[in-house]
């Protein structure tokens, strides 16, 4: 697993309170919301902030939300691509 | 703004905020609740030490925070869809005048994150994140 998507990983576990659940429990390729994680409309603010404090990274709008949450491998490709390290 | 029914929908006895003090639209509300002996509520909460329920401190935050985005809310409200890491660390009483500070901590998909302080004189009574769901 990469660094960065282990950081993800890590702070969707963190951020969202999901006690017990270890990052290789989070499959990458399922999607966060619905059927995969089963996330909800404020556990998406929740993570919003979350990437934004971690990571420096600002989800702007619910179009990029929509692509970033996709799954774990959409948020940390999207990280890597937004963030100025 | 002293027009404060023109902008939130509650009416008594469930309108908890008497005065918009300060307010920087989107960003910060500070706000003023003034607790008298005659609030319906205190009649049995309780009898021999009346005192202002926990729930209705936190619902005193979230209707100030219905300022925070006055403009484009035209007066209908905003609903509770979360409470986060509430804290009632002293209680108001009648008498009391309450300040109510609301910032705005975030928003994303119609929900926004509201961290609020109920203070007394100085004294802070209450505070909590609150996760509101605009109409």
């Amino acid at each position: 697993m990469s660094d960065l998507k282990l950081r993800v990983k890590d702070m969707i576990i963190e951020r969202l309170k999901l006690e017990g659940m270890t990052p290789d429990q989070i499959d990458d390729g399922a999607p966060l919301f619905g059927d995969g994680l089963g996330l909800d409309s404020i556990d998406a603010l929740e993570l919003v902030l979350g990437i934004e404090q971690v990571f420096g990274v600002k989800i702007e709008d619910e179009a990029a939300g929509m692509k970033a949450f996709k799954s774990v491998q959409a948020l940390t490709d999207f990280i890597a691509e937004h963030a100025k390290v | 703004m002293s027009e404060i029914p023109a902008h939130l929908p509650h009416r008594y006895p469930f309108l908890l905020v008497d005065r918009i003090l300060e307010r920087e639209p989107g960003v910060r509300v500070v706000a003023e609740k003034l607790v008298t002996s005659g609030e319906p509520y205190l009649q049995g909460h309780f009898q021999d030490r009346p005192l202002v329920p926990g729930a209705l401190l936190l619902e005193m935050l979230a209707q100030a925070g219905g300022f925070l985005e006055a403009e484009s809310l035209h007066g209908s409200a905003i609903f509770l869809a979360g409470v986060q890491d509430a804290r009632f660390r002293s209680p108001a009483f009648p008498g009391d005048r309450l300040r109510l500070e609301v910032k705005a901590a975030g928003a994303f998909g119609g929900i926004m994150k509201l961290s609020g302080i109920v203070s007394c004189e100085g004294r802070e009574l209450c505070t909590a994140s609150l996760l509101v769901k605009r109409p």
